[in-house]
């Protein structure tokens, strides 16, 4: 079966064998993962990724890696659900509500840092 | 080259409140006097001022409605946010959509009876139309860590998570350096910003969601928390007043065709204009109740002034703004120029 996603663990060690590999005295931080327990990721751009940690990591200038997964789209929409627990752990009633957050868009994470180079498709194409 | 006007309350301490962010207003007039575009205008303010910072550009000639419904004239016809220089190409700037004027949407948007009336020809603008958004994200452009909410009324940090209030009056008094107050929007402010009206394109919501007499809130004894410890800069409220007296006189009516908000109220009773209550909704009674807008109080009679003495008495009359100092906006409000081509 082709794979189409990637497991959540294997994207991780995926982007820190991509910082290994020809520079294995750097290190990779990777933040905005944290709150996921269990995810596919897109293996299309897993590869490209991975790519462009081992492209920056070869970097002479580069002592370590970071990447920052932050929502693409600022406003995200959420459903809550609200959970009644009955004394047997069971589901007594539940509510469900919704919920949209706010994120910084991604100028808040590349302040004062001159080689920009954007590989996103445009909003709706992959 | 030319020089772009624009005015500026920058990030920090304005008389007694905190700006969490700068906040750049520009008349379109300004711009065209610089033939540039309004989005290579916003560009250039973002640049210069660098810092997360909301711009809103002005047709001081349109019309627009507060989020109770009251027509006013001015308006905003483009928002943007900016950080680091720059304005985020996919979901930093978008167009207020200009209303078509028919018979439908006076019929549709009752409220709106006081375009012919009190503003006859003029162009409106409210909120954005969808169709000029990438997503269907609510009526907010964001860069980095500015956002510029709800039709640019609301600006905010969102990495301190700090925000401002900014109801389009105090906005227009900024335009025209007219008299303003700056304070805490407190439990009255955060119960009557939910007290909208129908409108497409609305400054909140794209559709006729919320009708007068309703709340968007519909949270109950929550309402008057939901906003209630925001700094904000808001109009004189003789201002408010005169306004809400134009709208009344045009025939308006609290619940009806404009919102059930409080400061509605209050001058609706003050000006002798009853407000029926069976046309508040019970989640609107229950929101106005939690803030001593009771049924009693509202029925109640009270001495009826004349126009002249509810704008006089307006501070008196209209409720809300915790902590309120009552300045010139020139006070913090900088004129800037820049230069561009």
């Amino acid at each position: 079966m082709r794979v189409m996603h990637t497991k959540l663990p294997e994207f991780i060690d995926k982007m820190k064998q991509a910082v290994k590999k020809n520079t294995p005295q750097k290190n990779i931080a990777i933040n905005g993962l944290e709150n996921l327990k269990s995810a596919k990721m897109q293996s299309l751009r897993t590869g490209r990724i991975e790519s462009a940690v081992e492209e920056i990591a070869k970097k002479d200038n580069v002592d370590r890696v970071e990447l920052i997964v932050i929502p693409r789209v600022p406003e995200t929409m959420h459903t809550v659900i609200v959970k009644g627990i009955d004394k047997d752990g069971n589901c007594d009633s539940a509510i469900l509500e919704v919920i949209n957050i706010l994120h910084q868009t991604e100028e808040a994470y590349t302040s004062g840092c001159k080689n920009i180079e954007d590989r996103r498709p445009q909003i709706g194409r992959h | 080259m030319a020089d772009l006007k624009y005015r500026l309350i920058p990030y920090g301490k304005a008389n007694n409140i905190h700006v969490p962010i700068n906040i750049a207003l520009i008349d379109s007039k300004d711009i065209a006097a610089c033939k540039i575009s309004d989005t290579d205008a916003m560009k250039a303010v973002a640049k210069e001022l660098g810092e997360p910072t909301g711009i809103s550009i002005f047709d001081m000639d349109a019309v627009t409605t507060t989020s109770d419904g009251i027509m006013i004239p001015g308006a905003i016809i483009k928002m943007a946010a900016a950080d680091n220089g720059s304005i985020n190409p996919d979901f930093g700037i978008l167009p207020m959509a200009e209303i078509d004027y028919s018979e439908e949407i006076i019929k549709e948007e009752p409220h709106l009876k006081q375009w012919d009336i009190n503003y006859k020809g003029r162009k409106l603008f409210r909120g954005p139309n969808p169709k000029d958004k990438i997503i269907p994200v609510h009526n907010v452009v964001i860069t980095g860590r500015a956002s510029n909410n709800n039709s640019a009324t609301e600006m905010m940090n969102i990495a301190t998570m700090e925000e401002i209030l900014l109801p389009i009056l105090g906005q227009m008094q900024i335009m025209t350096g007219g008299d303003i107050v700056t304070g805490y929007t407190g439990e009255v402010i955060s119960v009557g910003i939910g007290m909208t009206v129908k409108e497409l394109y609305g400054r909140v919501f794209p559709t006729r969601q919320f009708g007068a007499g309703d709340t968007a809130h519909g949270s109950g004894i929550y309402a008057k928390t939901l906003k209630k410890s925001i700094p904000c800069i808001v109009a004189d409220k003789s201002i408010l007043a005169k306004y809400t007296l134009k709208a009344l006189k045009a025939g308006m009516r609290a619940g009806v065709e404009i919102g059930c908000s409080p400061a509605v109220i209050a001058v609706s009773k003050a000006y002798g204009a009853d407000v029926d209550i069976d046309k508040i909704t019970p989640k609107a009674l229950e929101e106005l109740q939690s803030i001593g807008f009771t049924k009693e109080y509202i029925n109640k009679k009270t001495e009826k002034l004349s126009e002249e003495e509810i704008i006089k008495r307006a501070d008196e009359i209209i409720p809300g703004v915790e902590s309120p100092s009552k300045i010139k906006s020139t006070e913090i409000t900088q004129i800037k120029t820049l230069k561009v081509k």
